[in-house]
């Protein structure tokens, strides 16, 4: 531990050389008793200085939570030399801060005794932290000298978004070969009829149906839709973010991101994601669980790095975006190059959705006529990216914080069953 | 204790008053400004305007020295912790201190009388005048020496 001097010795010691000086110039005794006790303390506090041992040890009660909850993370203090006062400060990101009691907190320890502190922590905002750095400063009993030293014990602590509340998930235009939960437009083996046709060779019994054979005075069968799953790709656009009193489109991109991955992987779907934007970051689809958790720990190392760099969706791995996937864009279209990488992907035959995260919650209010001026022509060109998505048949929904997921997506679902109704 | 040297004297009350005025408006910064470093500036000055009154008055050893001594270590205690940072924790962590102030300035009163008394029956010279001058030497040279060595260690 580092020691250091206080103040107070330097003062103390001032005041007592001072006191009897004064007293031996004057010639007075009384200045004597007035300097006296300063001088001693000083004196004595320095002889009994000694240096603190005090081991710490870190221990986190959860390490993975949701945004806005609690969890406790304890501080062990074993001192082999204890001290008079000893401050513990639990060094804490800013997304985190402790609800109950104080940080720094103040303790007595004597020799060879073992306290444990707990602090109750809520996380305020998703991502993956780090806690347990942890600085102590001791004082001695006089409080002339102080000692200091910073203890590493961190420990991880992932924050995951919460989930919005939602239903039902988009369903993709097109399946994959593997069995699901969607309604494949092939016929196959399945639930949901899909037709009737003659029986030929080879057809199942249990399939004919019995009642048109009857009607028609031959055998007919049932044919079916097969049940497959679907590629899923969900695109976060991490180009820029619109950020106010520690809120963003970020944070919600996010949020819609984990709830939308979790529905679709709880449906056998393949799901990947794709971080496009200052940094490139993707998982290739897959199914399970364990996709799930790769997914949400890679959204917690998401953040806005501003680029200039032009970035088109030839950077993109070719197997992070299976043919025939529905990819699912979580953008504030706030920047084009997001927005031409989009209208790209649906050149290539992707069917895209756009789920627009507005950021129109998170701007501060117009100063002036200037700045009234300048939000307009930027609404205006926001206008113009949703009618270039517009003219390529995308679906934009907007969705905002006031406002639920699933009816943003409800939107979407209805465009793409009115899309197909007028091109049939 | 500004109050006590002035009301206790009737010569030259404005010159002790003012030093000791100035020594209270330096705790008064001290304390507004979180500064440390200036409450011993302060303290002395509060200590001089009490050196004034001693000096002023007949030559009798002032007998309420020890509860000026312990008036002016208790000051310098409280001052001192007052503008520490606040830190919360155990009830008694606080009481230990409150106790360890009070002892203080008891030990501060118990020291002044004995030193007192020691003196009262010992009549000056050079040779105890010498021994005196030495002894604050000395005693400031381990301090500052101890002082040295806690600051390197």
């Amino acid at each position: 531990m580092r020691r250091a001097a206080t103040p107070k010795l330097a003062g103390y010691a001032g005041l007592g050389a001072l006191g009897l000086l004064a007293a031996l110039a004057v010639r007075l005794p009384e200045l004597v008793a007035l300097a006296a006790p300063f001088m001693l303390v000083a004196g004595v506090g320095l002889f009994r200085a000694r240096r603190p041992e005090i081991g710490v040890e870190v221990a986190v009660e959860r390490e993975r939570l949701l945004e806005g909850e609690e969890t406790e993370v304890r501080v062990t203090l074993e001192a082999a030399v204890g001290a008079e006062r000893v401050e513990v400060l639990l060094e804490l990101p800013q997304e985190l801060s402790v609800v109950d009691g104080a940080n720094p907190r103040t303790l007595h320890l004597a020799d060879g005794e073992q306290r444990e502190l707990s602090f109750q922590v809520v996380c305020r905002r998703w991502g993956g932290f780090r806690v347990g750095r942890v600085h102590l400063r001791t004082h001695d009993a006089l409080g002339l000298l102080r000692h200091e030293a910073v203890v590493d014990r961190r420990r991880p602590l992932k924050v995951y978004p919460h989930e919005e509340e939602l239903w039902n998930v988009l369903r993709p235009a097109d399946t994959q070969v593997f069995a699901g939960h969607h309604v494949s437009r092939q016929k196959a083996e399945g639930i949901e009829f899909a037709d009737l046709r003659r029986f030929v060779p080879g057809d199942r019994i249990r399939r004919v149906n019995w009642r048109a054979s009857a009607r028609r005075g031959e055998l007919w069968v049932n044919e079916h839709h097969a049940e497959r799953n679907a590629d899923v790709v969900v695109f976060l656009d991490s180009f820029a973010e619109a950020r106010l009193g520690g809120r963003g489109t970020l944070d919600l991109a996010l949020r819609a991101a984990a709830t939308l991955t979790e529905r679709f992987l709880r449906q056998k779907d393949r799901v990947g994601f794709l971080t496009f934007g200052g940094m490139l970051n993707w998982l290739l689809p897959s199914t399970g669980m364990r996709q799930l958790y790769r997914i949400v720990d890679a959204m917690l190392d998401t953040e806005i790095i501003l680029t200039y760099a032009w970035r088109d969706i030839a950077v993109v791995p070719r197997r992070t975006l299976p043919p025939q996937a529905l990819v699912l864009a979580l953008t504030p279209l706030i920047d084009d190059r997001a927005a031409d990488a989009l209208l790209d992907l649906r050149g290539r035959g992707f069917d895209l959705v756009v789920v627009e995260i507005s950021p129109l919650p998170f701007l501060p209010q117009p100063r002036d006529e200037l700045h009234e001026l300048g939000l307009r022509l930027w609404r205006l060109r926001r206008e113009a990216i949703r009618g270039r998505f517009e003219r390529a048949a995308v679906p934009v929904a907007v969705w905002d914080d006031g406002s639920s997921l699933a009816a943003a997506l409800e939107e979407v679902s209805s465009y793409r069953r009115h899309a197909r109704l007028a091109r049939a | 204790m500004v109050l006590y040297s002035v009301l206790g004297n009737d010569r030259l009350v404005e010159v002790v008053a003012g030093v000791g005025a100035a020594g209270l408006l330096l705790c008064v910064v001290a304390l507004a400004g979180r500064w440390p470093a200036v409450i011993p500036f302060g303290l002395a000055g509060v200590g001089a305007s009490y050196a004034l009154f001693l000096s002023l008055r007949e030559r009798v050893v002032d007998s309420h020295a020890p509860l000026v001594a312990a008036a002016l270590f208790a000051a310098a205690e409280l001052a001192f912790w007052s503008i520490e940072p606040r830190v919360g924790g155990d009830r008694a962590v606080v009481a230990r201190r409150v106790v360890y102030v009070c002892l203080g300035a008891l030990g501060a009163g118990l020291l002044g009388g004995i030193l007192l008394l020691l003196t009262a029956g010992v009549s000056g010279g050079v040779v105890l005048e010498a021994v005196g001058v030495v002894s604050a030497v000395v005693a400031l040279a381990i301090v500052t020496r101890l002082a040295a060595r806690a600051r390197t260690a």
